[in-house]
Parts: C-alpha cells; structure tokens; sequence
C-alpha cells in the first residue's frame, strides 16, 4: 500500500516540478518579493540630481536665506549617509567605499538662480515660465510679495514628482518663513528651534527572554510577507490539487487508477505529492533569498538606511508547520470538490465557499494587529481553518503561549483526519459520477451511503 | 470445463429503488472467451464494477481462483474499464512505467516490458512523446499495454470495442485471439453482438439486471438453432413442406432455411430435394444476434 501511495505521490510530484510553470513561479517569486523590499529604499534613496530652479522674489529679500538653509540641509544629507553606514556596520571596507559613491551620485544638488522680478509682476512670471519651458532652469519659485504673512510659495516645473527635492525645496522656504516671522515677534529662531526639538519614539520588540531588539515595524513587515505566503501558497496548491482531481476525472483515467488503487489512496498520494512540491517551491525560494539577501541587503541599507530584520527560527518553523497543516486541510476540501463536479465552472459555488474561509482571516486581520492578546484573537486564531494564517499573525504580534501553539497544531491535525474521512467518501462516489451536476444534498447521501 | 477462474454468486446491487444487478451467478470457465452481453443499462458495467470493487455489491460472492477477490487479488486482474483514459501530459513510456509500479511491477521490469509491448504495436518511436500527441488509436494501444502489462490470467475488458475503427478493431481482436491462445481467459463485455460472434466461447446474457442465458456458445447455438438447416435447392416454400420430415420453411436470403421434425436426421430430406438441384444442405447456426433478440423476447413474454 505504502508503495502505491509512494508511486502517485512520485507522480505527482514530478509532472508539477517538470513544468515551466513551476519554475517560473519559482524564480519570479523572489525577484518580486526583493523588488518589493529593495526598490523603495533605492527609489527613496534615488530623489537627488541637479536641479537649476529660478527664484522669482517678489519681497526681495528671501532668496539668500532660502540659499543658505537649502545649503546647510544638503549638507546635513551628506553626513547623514555617511553616519549611516558608519553605525550599520554591516558594510567595510570597500563595499562601504563603493556604497558610499553610490550614495554620492545619488545626491541632491540644488541650484538657485536668482530671477529679476521687474516691474510688471505677471511679465516676469510669464518670462520665467519661457525659461522653464526651454529647458534652461528646471523649475520656477515664486515668492509672492505677500509672504511671509500671507500666501503660499509657488514652485512651477514641467516635472513635479521630484518628490525628494520638493520636500527639500519645501522645508527649506518653511524653515526661513517661520524664522522670519519668530524674528518679527521678537522671539530667536535657533532658541525656538531648540525648545520645539521633536522627540522620536523608538520602538523595542520584548523577546520571550526579556531582551530588547530595535523594530521599526520591519519585523512585522515580514512577518505580513509571510502570512500572504501562506494565504496564497495554500489556495495555489489546494485548487492545483482541485485542478488534478478534475483532470483524472474527465480524462476518464480514473477508473483505471481505483481498480487498483483505493481512491482514499489515490487521494493521499495527490494531495502529499502536491504538497512537496509547495515545500520544494518554499525550498527553493529560500535559497534563492539567500542567495540575493547578502548584496540586496546591503545595498537597501546603504541606500535607505533600512535595517532588514532578522525573522526568528521559531517563526520560520511555524511558517512551515503551517502552511503544511493548512494545505493538507484546504487540499483534502478541494480535493473533495474536485470529485464532486466534472468541470471548474461547475465547482465554482462550492470552490468560493472554500477560498471565503482563507480570506475572512485576511478581514479579521486589522482586529488581531490592535488586540492580539484578546479572548476573540485567541479563539479566531484556535479556529482550525483560520490558524495557519491569523495563528502566524499572532506569532509576529505577542508571545503566544506555547499551550496555545500546541493546541492550535491539535485542533488542526484533528480537523484535517475528520475532512479526510468526510472527503474521503465524497471522493470515493464523486469520481466515478459523471453527468449531473451534484446538490449539498446528493453528497450528504454520498457521505451517508459510502 | 469445472475449473471456473472467476466465480459471480448471486450477486447484487441496488441503487436505492433501482436494482441495477439482481441475484446473478455465472462462472467464467479457465481458458475461455467470455462474452457479458446485454442491452444498454442491463448492468454489464456494474457487474464488472463490483467484480473490480470499484463499487461493492450488496449481497453474494466474487471469487477469484476459488479465493474471495480482496484488493490484492484484484491486482491479478487486468482489467480496461468503459470510461477510459490517460495522463494527456505525460510521456507514453513514464505512463506505462506508472501504470505498471502501482500494479506492483518493479520500475526497471516495467520499463522493460513497456518498451517490448511498445515495439510490438509499432509504437518504439512514440515512448518519449506525450500522450497528448498520439492519435486516438494509438491512445487505446497505450491504453491496453497498460492493462496487460502485469500479465494477467485474467482480462476483463469492458466494451472493449466502443469507438475503435475497424482496422483498430480487428487488431484488438487478433490480439485477444493470440493472448486467449496463450492461455489467458478473456471476459469482455459488449451490446455489439457481431464483434463477438467469432471470439467467444461462452456467453452470459444479462437483461435487466438478471441473467437469461448462460453456457458455452456451442451448447446454446444447438439449443437455439433447434433441427433447422439452410438449403438451396430449386425448390420453394410450399413445395419443400410437402418433403418427408418438413415441419416449415422460409426463405433467408437466397437461401431456404428449413426446419425438420425434432430428433430426425436429414438423409432422408437430402434424398429426396437431389432431384430438385439441390447445391447445399447445411445445419443452420444462429449467430448472437438472433439468440440475443430471441432470448430477451422471451424474457419479456415471461414477465
């Protein structure tokens, strides 16, 4: 018998991992994920260049205090990076040096040209447009005669996505506005740029043995990635296993299989060989993480000053407990789908029943993030066809007991015998029905009559 | 003719209010060609179903070599159900290997044998290609090297004919004639009579869900075709009645098939048509189809 189920799970297995299919989900998988953790830091990181902007003051006398804060807050970018990488220390010697280039041409330079207001205000500002528009300065600032009591500084620019530069621009005209004002009130900017200092929260995540690591969210941040992982793993692989199922039955090979294999087996051997192949897949992809985690994490810290959090093992090990537990349980229920109906159109209904219980974990998330210790939580996540996914949420959140963990593997391993036996019979008269397509009420009786 | 391979005792099945099969017994002697015949809907497949416990009957017996079939015995069977198919993605000769090892066959021995039955139905060429790629006919080939390849004593094969083309046909039952040679026992099912009448040796005939005429085809082909003989001679109907021993006559086709009274030998008959030219006096042989429909006639007038 074991023998047999040793056959179908080898065949399984291999007519999946021998398909282009797989491996191209396999590579594109963590190029993606990489793309989604790296680009923003580089793109963030990105924002500099040169930019020529034309200032058009009609109070005369802001341009040279704008020139000298926008000066001191490019330098302070500068020492930011380099501080950066200092206190990583994640990066030596001439990796460091290489980063360091790399942030260098990433840098922002900001020219300001001082533009002759003139007489006729509207004259002026149509003359600027035109040099803007030539291309000869990058982008206009106007500084209405207004300011800094009333009005808004403009900034004119064919490209107004420089998010970088405009933030810089921005604080940098906020910052002499507000001076000037402090100064008009009698009051010393730099006294008040002291005392209204901003205070930063850090965030420390307590670990089970007391320590404190630093955590800006990132941790969680993964842990998100990986709970998708599981969510979308777990529905690919059980509808693959429905896919297979209705493959058998509608190339008719299945008769042919059950005269000498029992169909429970023939069922065990899809969804265990189906299976190895997601555990292969997550394999795979972690050796591939691996593989571009080493510079891609450099590189993100160099350029973002992102720290890429370390996941802890007993985490990964849940991960893979998990999704091994869910797609067993959302497997056998797709397989019993599979069995009942002859085409996917047909098993649609029943297959949105099934993909609801993956999805309402994903409703229920925003409750589980704000109170992961609450009696609901807990029971949610010891809700077997929720634990894979919210049970994993928790994990990342709180220290969940490990009663509570043993408790959800219980629960789960008993509710996944309990759908193979259900399923079981389903499968058993679903796969030899052709024909009508079957009510709740027919596989009741097939589950009473088997 | 005592030594039974596959024994059916009154076996039944019942789907609710529909008896499917009702209290049937036959025997399916070692050696023979055994034909399952029947109407549409009579029960043929589920019969062979229950014998495959593909489904389980409710009531009787299947024994397999006297012992009850189990579902390792029923791994000796070969067996090709109606509803048949193949993995379309997959490569012809990775497939027989498969069918082969869930038989239990060794993976090597498996391939080793594909490979000859392969070569044998001209198929050496396509064992890398995919099923999908194969025309429909070389599909049922794969199909049937499938079903032989654990070289069973027994093949049961269900309307084993249903959408073969004659030449297909034909070949299936050379094959079926060369294996049957070989000794294996064959039992096929069929509602298309002709495509038997020339290989079976025993019959069971089922109509609606019970067995009307069991035996071998001999015995039953005497039974039915009763003291007649087909004769061509000069003569027509009323005048071969007024021969010594005619109880009736009537034309089949260019011939004359007449009937004599029962117990009676023809010598006397034979004589007397010699002088009305007279070019041929067989015993007539009423093939399948004629004791298929008289059989489940009487059937009917029965009820």
């Amino acid at each position: 018998m074991l023998n047999r189920i040793l056959a179908i799970m080898r065949r399984e297995y291999l007519e999946r991992v021998k398909t282009k299919a797989f491996w191209i989900s396999t590579l594109l998988v963590p190029v993606f994920l990489g793309a989604v953790m790296i680009i923003p830091a580089w793109l963030a990181a990105r924002g500099g260049g040169d930019f020529k902007v034309g200032v058009l003051d009609f109070t005369g006398r802001f341009t040279e205090p704008v020139r000298v804060e926008l000066g001191q807050m490019l330098e302070r970018q500068t020492s930011t990076t380099a501080d950066a990488l200092e206190e990583t220390g994640v990066v030596h010697g001439e990796q460091a040096e290489a980063i360091g280039e790399m942030a260098e041409e990433s840098l922002l330079k900001l020219d300001l040209v001082s533009l002759e207001p003139g007489a006729d205000p509207e004259a002026a500002r149509e003359w600027a447009k035109e040099e803007v528009q030539n291309g000869r300065l990058d982008g206009l600032l106007v500084l209405p005669a207004t300011l800094p009591d009333e009005g808004q500084a403009e900034y004119v620019s064919p490209n107004v996505s420089t998010f970088q530069m405009l933030s810089v621009l921005e604080r940098a005209v906020n910052n002499v506005m507000v001076a000037d004002r402090l100064t008009s009130a009698g009051l010393d900017p730099e006294a008040v740029g002291d005392l209204t200092r901003r205070v930063d929260l850090k965030t420390m995540k307590l670990g089970a043995k007391g320590q404190e690591t630093h955590d800006q969210g990132q941790g969680f941040l993964v842990s998100y990635v990986f709970m998708m992982i599981i969510y979308m793993t777990v529905l690919m692989y059980g509808i693959y296993v429905m896919r297979g199922v209705l493959e058998e039955k509608s190339s008719h090979i299945v008769e042919v299989i059950i005269s000498t294999v029992k169909p429970f087996e023939l069922m065990l051997g899809k969804i265990l060989g189906i299976g190895a192949v997601g555990l292969t897949q997550f394999l795979l992809w972690s050796l591939l993480m691996f593989a571009i985690s080493a510079p891609g994490a450099a590189a993100a810290v160099g350029m973002g000053g992102l720290e890429l959090p370390a996941v802890p093992a007993i985490q990964i090990v849940f991960f893979v407990v998990y999704f091994v537990l869910g797609f067993l349980l959302y497997g056998t229920l797709y397989a019993g789908i599979g069995a009942a109906f002859d085409t996917e159109q047909e098993a649609q209904n029943f297959q949105g029943v099934i993909t609801m219980f993956l999805v309402v974990p994903l409703v229920l998330m925003m409750y589980i993030l704000n109170q992961p210790d609450a009696p609901l939580s807990v029971a949610l996540s010891l809700f077997p066809f929720f634990t894979p996914m919210l049970m994993f949420l928790r994990m990342t959140l709180t220290q969940v007991p490990a009663v509570q963990l043993a408790a959800s593997v219980v629960i789960m391993g008993a509710t996944i015998l309990a759908a193979a036996w259900v399923v079981g019979k389903i499968y058993r008269v679903g796969i030899l029905m052709h024909g009508s397509k079957p009510k709740l009420k027919d596989m009741w009786r097939w589950i009473k009559e088997a | 003719m005592n030594d039974p391979i596959l024994e059916i005792s009154n076996v039944s099945k019942r789907y609710g209010e529909v008896t499917a099969v009702d209290d049937l017994s036959f025997d399916v002697p070692r050696g023979s060609v055994f034909g399952l015949l029947g109407p549409n809907g009579a029960g043929k497949s589920t019969t062979i179903r229950m014998i495959m416990r593909i489904i389980m009957a409710d009531e009787g017996t299947i024994t397999l070599d006297g012992q009850p079939v189990d579902d390792d015995r029923r791994r000796l069977i070969g067996y090709l159900p109606e509803e048949r198919g193949l993995y379309k993605k997959m490569k012809v000769l990775e497939h027989l290997v498969y069918l082969g090892t869930i038989r239990g066959i060794k993976p090597g021995e498996a391939k080793k044998r594909s490979l000859a039955w392969l070569e044998k139905f001209e198929l050496g060429d396509w064992a890398t290609h995919k099923v999908e790629d194969l025309s429909k006919g070389m599909q049922q080939k794969v199909q049937l090297i499938g079903t032989i390849l654990h070289r069973p004593q027994l093949l049961i094969l269900d309307e084993p004919f249903s959408g073969l083309d004659p030449i297909n046909t034909r070949a299936l039952k050379d094959l079926l004639k060369a294996m049957s040679d070989e000794g294996v026992t064959i039992a096929l099912s069929t509602h298309v009579l002709p495509q038997v009448d020339e290989l079976c040796t025993h019959i069971c005939l089922i109509n609606r869900s019970r067995a009307i005429l069991v035996g071998d085809l001999e015995t039953i082909r005497r039974d039915y075709g009763g003291n007649v003989w087909r004769v061509t001679s000069d003569l027509e109907e009323p005048a071969l009645i007024e021969l010594p021993g005619v109880v009736s006559a009537r034309a089949l086709g260019d011939e004359m098939l007449v009937e004599l009274e029962p117990d009676r030998g023809p010598r006397q008959t034979v004589q007397a048509l010699a002088a009305h030219g007279l070019e041929s006096f067989t015993r007539f042989v009423p093939d399948l189809e004629n004791i298929f429909i008289r059989a489940v006639e009487e059937d009917r007038h029965a009820e």
